[in-house]
């Protein structure tokens, strides 16, 4: 069985999948944020996949993907120096990671 | 100097000495006093010397507003100059208001000598002066509106001069009011003779008038105008129906009540008609209208001073009675002449009158009501001489001045025959009117039994003042003599004389003059009452309903109108933004989660609205 | 450069300076008093200043985005020199006599001057987009100072004038944008209001009737136009007397201005077609709401409603613009000499408030044997007020009414009257209204008994208002006795 693009499209769907329903269904925070985290990487995936198998016509894989998948990268990284730096925070003040009881922006 | 400043001098001299003494004049009473009198002498040396020589017409001139440079197409340019008119009308009236401000300038220092307010009375008496000079000489209706407007708050300021009194400050506010009533008829009136003409300068309306198509041929419209211009002397000479101010004005002090709300101010309006004669005589049904306001005021004035008992109070009903024979000489008369002439005379006698009135006020310590007076006439026997030289003038003694202006209008309102000579009638019985309540206020005041402790230990006043009341009373006899009045003016002849004319007045007269001696000689109190005339026939108390259902009513219900109907345009915009914002808020539930979901959703409905 | 720039510059200076730590009221007051020699000596250097290609005179350009005709624009002509002059003084004056101020003083002083800055900009910019620009900026102060400085109500005031002004602004805005695009060829579209008048006078704007009712209504609620005007006496009456002072004085003209400069001359037509709507609502303006004032019982709220029903002559005056020069320069002194004596008022009440405590009528009486310059500045101000001769306030009103009554042409002219002058007859009819409440407010609370506050002890003003408030009255008294001085500036405005 050769590997298709729709395989990497399914895993890369599947996991995000994953991560959305950890996202809107987890109570820790640190959880959500990891699931965060696994979306992210889904669309890494199907942007590498769609770079090997969408070829230029000189034959070479399409590199404008790949720059973007080290852009999130990147990104994602600086995003979890903020956003743990930030729960750790929340931890000292509120004593919790659990999203239930961070309830207090509301009318 | 040529002569042509002098006049400009007359009036501007007024005008500096009143900012003078607003200023400085706190610091020293004769330099308040002092800077009024001389302002005020200078005015009348200077009013006799243009009357005897007059300048050339052509004077100095300048523009209040001048659109000449920016000409509308099909439009006279608009002009509003400050020019004035030497004319024999003005001078006269020049002379008659500076005499008289000079005299009563000096019998201030007298009067006011105990009083609070000294520089302020004194700054206000030379304002008044300043603005009853502008329309003197006014060449046009809009310079004599801003000082028709000026006398109108100088005699505010007057009026109200012991303002910490409550019915001082009303009355002053009246009188404000009510000729600013007058004068919304004046403005319109202005404004349809400037449409009509193109010009606000009498003389060129005047000029444009008889223009063949010009507004002499459209007559309805030229007596609508008159009408509407005289409204401005039906406030300012208080004629029926907005006569009401004058007698609260004697809230003043008297020499006020002297020299504004009897011989001067309230002439203005005379003045005026005379002034704009020239137009009026072209308009006869105009005439007819002022010549009947002026009629019934007379009488029902005179009807109302016969049963006041407020010294001050007669004073004015009296003035608006002559007042109304001024103005029905206006509209009967074949000149200006005629009415000038009683304006005259009755500014001496007027203010004689009043002149004592305030001898005997300070003499009586401001006790105003005639029946706690009695036998003056010993106490202070120059003021009984003055006043008695002031009473027959002003019932027309024959001889007197009051004799020869006032028979002169009412032989002319012969010529009139609506209501079978009702004008006729109506002014003859005024005259027997007259002659009662002077007589009347004359017998109680001097003679009959002391009715008050005051009236036993009163003193005569200082020479300061009865100086100025023997003059006048010179005045009051001798000005109205032929010889003497020939010299000021033009008397026409009377075409049509009554019959009998002379029997006729002599009988009122002394129908008059018995009446008042069978009914008041000794009396202890009014020995008849009418409360009719007591309440000057309820016109005040009419007003005064009028006036509280426009504030209290109309004025609340517009009010509440605004605020809750007006109001709820953007009351109803406020609550639907509160609204809005409510139902919005319900989305907060503040679970992040719940905010993801949202996020995803409008992705996703986004994503589903952009690949549909 | 352009001279008028600094106009703009002085009050933003200070009110950095202000915020930077210098001393609040004094940096202030000297300030608004250079801007004022300032706008003074521009008044005096107008007439023989260089001309440009059209009457405006100290122009200066910065472009913004010269491809949609929208540059930054400075240039005066008579007109703006007069709400210049007008602008000025009643800053000067919101400073000096200014009462004190209980919190945040800096704050305080650096709104008033933001407001300043605002309206002498809008005035200055011949640029329609900074002249509106300019004029929201001077609105959000206001508010401000409504809200925090406020008294009474203040929170309820505040919102209020805040809606109705946003919504004006608003509709203002449309109406604005639909000027520019109603300019079919695209390049000519401009936001210069010369420009602009070019093109209406040569049929380059399609003259849309929903645009002349967007900018009608939107400067009518910027202006308390009947009926938009409930905003007006409660704003007025919460707000601190300098905001009060600079927004009914000052403000509140920038809407009159804009009528002159973009309705009166852009769609004289429209105007026509529609003038009886307009003289129904400015006689609402002066009747109705006169009778309001009448029934008045708080100074304060009287003068609100006031300077309500005073727009209705302006607004009078403004319709006969379009075929009178005696309408335009009327309307535009009285703009003038209404800031003026609004302005004094209401610094007079602000002083008076600070002494009693209360501004209720049947409270108060006999103040002036207490207070006697006190008694006597506002017995100036109130004659000003009701349009007494002397005062600037007259001679606009008398343009005014002639203006209005000699639409329909003049001299040998005995036809039926026609709209205006029945409007004038009845406009005249106000004029006897604000004598009674104008002097019934004077009566009651400065002449008769003691009332039962008696502020005993009270002081009598301090210099710097007496000084501010003379000013103020002077410069009325100034043009009374000669408005033949800014008729030479308004005149050859009108074209």
């Amino acid at each position: 069985m050769t590997v298709s693009l729709d395989h990497y499209l399914l895993v890369s769907g599947l996991l995000f999948a994953i991560g959305l329903a950890g996202v809107l269904l987890r109570r820790n925070i640190i959880i959500i944020f990891m699931c965060l985290e696994l979306m992210l990487n889904a669309a890494n995936l199907s942007l590498v996949a769609f770079s090997r198998y969408n070829l230029t016509d000189t034959g070479l894989p399409n590199y404008n993907a790949q720059v973007f998948v080290f852009f999130i990268i990147t990104v994602a990284a600086a995003e979890v120096a903020v956003g743990l730096a930030v729960i750790v925070a929340l931890y000292r003040a509120r004593r919790t990671t659990h999203v239930e009881d961070l309830n207090r922006m509301k009318f | 100097m040529s002569l042509q400043t002098v006049p400009w001098i007359i009036l501007f001299a007024p005008l500096v000495a009143a900012t003078l003494i607003l200023f400085f004049g706190k610091y020293s009473k004769p330099l308040s006093a002092g800077l009024a009198i001389a302002t005020a002498a200078l005015g009348c040396v200077l009013s006799w010397l243009i009357f005897l020589h007059p300048p050339a017409q052509e004077g100095l001139h300048f523009d209040w507003v001048n659109f000449a440079l920016w000409q509308q197409a099909g439009i006279p340019a608009f002009h509003i100059p400050i020019g004035i008119v030497v004319d024999p009308l003005s001078r006269v009236m020049l002379l008659v208001v500076t005499t008289i401000a000079t005299l009563v300038f000096t019998y201030s220092i007298g009067y006011m000598r105990t009083e609070e307010g000294y520089s302020r009375y004194f700054a206000g008496l030379t304002l008044f002066l300043f603005s009853m000079l502008g329309i003197v000489l006014a060449d046009n209706f809009i310079m004599m509106f801003i000082f028709w407007e000026l006398v109108g708050v100088s005699s505010y300021i007057l009026i109200g001069h012991y303002y910490s009194k409550n019915s001082a400050a009303d009355a002053g506010k009246q009188a404000f009011l009510v000729n600013r009533i007058g004068d919304f008829g004046f403005m319109i009136g202005i404004l349809l003779l400037w449409v009509a003409t193109g010009s606000i300068v009498f003389s060129e309306i005047v000029g444009k008038l008889t223009l063949p198509g010009g507004l002499a041929s459209h007559l309805p419209f030229l007596t609508i105008a008159c009408i509407l211009v005289f409204c401005g002397t039906i406030g300012k000479s208080a004629q029926l129906p907005l006569h009401v101010w004058l007698p609260n004005s004697m809230e003043g002090p008297t020499p006020v009540s002297s020299l504004l709300h009897a011989a001067t101010m309230v002439a203005a309006g005379v003045y005026m008609l005379a002034r704009i004669f020239p137009i009026l005589i072209l308009a006869p049904g105009a005439r007819e209208v002022i010549a009947w306001v002026g009629a019934i005021t007379l009488f029902v004035a005179a009807l109302m001073a016969t049963q006041q008992n407020d010294i001050k109070r007669i004073l004015a009903y009296s003035t608006i009675s002559q007042l109304g024979y001024m103005v029905l000489g206006i509209g009967v008369a074949p000149t200006a002449d005629v009415a000038m002439f009683h304006l005259f005379t009755h500014a001496s006698f007027k203010c004689l009158l009043f002149l004592c009135a305030g001898s005997i006020i300070v003499a009586m310590h401001h006790e105003q009501d005639i029946w706690k007076m009695g036998a003056l006439k010993n106490k202070m026997p120059l003021t009984f001489l003055c006043c008695f030289a002031g009473a027959v003038a002003l019932s027309a003694v024959p001889g007197t001045s009051g004799y020869f202006s006032k028979d002169l209008i009412i032989e002319f309102s012969w010529a009139n025959t609506t209501f079978h000579h009702g004008l006729f009638w109506l002014a003859l019985a005024t005259a027997a009117l007259t002659a009662f309540y002077t007589a009347r206020l004359f017998l109680v005041v001097f003679f009959g039994p002391p009715r008050d402790d005051h009236a036993k230990h009163c003193e005569e006043s200082p020479k300061v003042m009865i100086l100025p009341m023997a003059i006048l009373a010179c005045s009051a006899i001798a000005c109205g003599w032929p010889v003497i009045q020939k010299h000021f003016f033009d008397l026409p002849e009377v075409v049509v004389a009554p019959p009998m004319f002379h029997i006729m007045t002599l009988v009122a007269l002394a129908l008059g003059l018995v009446g008042a001696c069978l009914l008041y000689w000794n009396a202890e109190k009014d020995p008849i009452s009418i409360p009719l005339f007591a309440n000057r026939f309820y016109i005040d108390n009419f007003y005064t309903e009028i006036v509280k259902f426009a504030q209290d009513r109309v004025g609340v219900v517009f009010s509440w109108i605004d605020r809750w109907v007006i109001d709820l345009g953007v009351r109803i915009s406020a609550k639907l933004a509160v609204g809005t914002g409510f139902t919005l808020r319900l989305l907060q539930v503040g679970n992040i989660q719940a905010y993801a979901f949202y996020f995803g959703a409008g992705v996703i409905i986004l994503i589903y609205l952009l690949l549909r | 450069m352009s001279p008028l720039l600094y106009t703009i510059l002085i009050p933003v200076i200070a009110a950095i300076l202000i915020a930077a730590g210098a001393p609040a009221r004094r940096t202030a007051g000297f300030a608004t008093f250079i801007n004022l020699l300032w706008a003074l000596s521009l008044f005096a250097l107008y007439r023989t200043a260089p001309a440009g290609i059209d009457h405006y005179k100290f122009v200066h350009t910065w472009p913004v985005l010269p491809q949609f005709g929208l540059n930054f624009t400075l240039g005066a002509d008579g007109l703006t020199l007069v709400m210049l002059l007008l602008a000025t003084l009643v800053s000067v004056c919101a400073v000096w006599a200014s009462p004190k101020v209980e919190k945040a003083e800096r704050a305080f002083f650096i709104s008033i001057l933001m407001i300043s800055a605002g309206v002498i900009g809008a005035f200055v910019s011949v640029d329609v987009f900074f002249f509106y620009a300019f004029h929201e900026l001077a609105l959000i102060p206001t508010f401000l100072l409504i809200g925090i400085w406020g008294s009474g109500d203040r929170q309820a005031a505040a919102w209020k004038a805040t809606i109705y002004l946003a919504l004006g602004s608003f509709v203002l805005l449309i109406g604005i944008i639909g000027l520019y695009l109603s300019i079919p060829v695209l390049n000519h579209r401009t936001f210069d209001m010369r420009a602009l008048q070019d093109l209406a006078a040569h049929g380059g704007i399609e003259k849309k009737t929903w645009v002349y009712f967007l900018l009608l209504f939107g400067f009518g609620t910027l202006i308390s136009l009947f009926p938009f005007h409930s905003w007006a006496p409660q704003a007025y009456s919460s707000a601190p007397a300098p905001a009060a002072m600079l927004h009914a004085g000052v403000l509140k003209k920038f809407g009159l201005y804009g009528l002159l400069r973009l309705v009166v001359p852009i769609f004289p037509e429209t105007m026509q077609t529609y003038m009886n709507l307009l003289l129904v609502l400015l006689l609402c303006n002066i009747i109705y709401v006169g009778l309001i004032t009448v029934a008045q019982k708080k100074l304060d709220w009287m003068l609100g409603y006031s300077s309500v029903m005073h727009m209705g002559y302006i607004f009078l005056g403004v319709a006969g613009a379009g075929m009178s020069i005696l309408s335009y320069t009327g309307a535009a002194i009285l703009m003038f000499a209404h800031g003026l004596s609004i302005a004094a008022l209401f610094a007079l009440t602000g002083q008076l408030r600070e002494r009693t405590g209360t501004l209720e009528m049947s409270q108060l009486g006999g103040l002036a044997r207490k207070l006697p310059v006190f008694g006597l500045l506002f017995g100036f101000a109130t004659m000003a007020g009701l349009g007494l001769p002397g005062f600037a306030n007259f001679a606009g009103e008398i343009l005014v009414f002639f203006g209005a009554f000699g639409t329909a042409g003049v001299g040998n002219n005995y036809h039926a009257l026609n709209n205006y002058q029945i409007a004038t007859i009845i406009a005249l009819w106000g004029v006897v209204i604000s004598a009674v409440y104008m002097l019934r407010a004077y009566r009651n609370v400065f002449l008769g008994q003691p009332g039962v506050v008696t502020a005993d002890g009270a002081l009598d003003l301090s210099g710097s208002a007496r000084l501010a408030i003379t000013l103020l009255i002077i410069g009325l008294m100034i043009i009374g006795f000669y408005p033949q001085l800014f008729i030479h500036y308004l005149a050859p405005v009108w074209h």
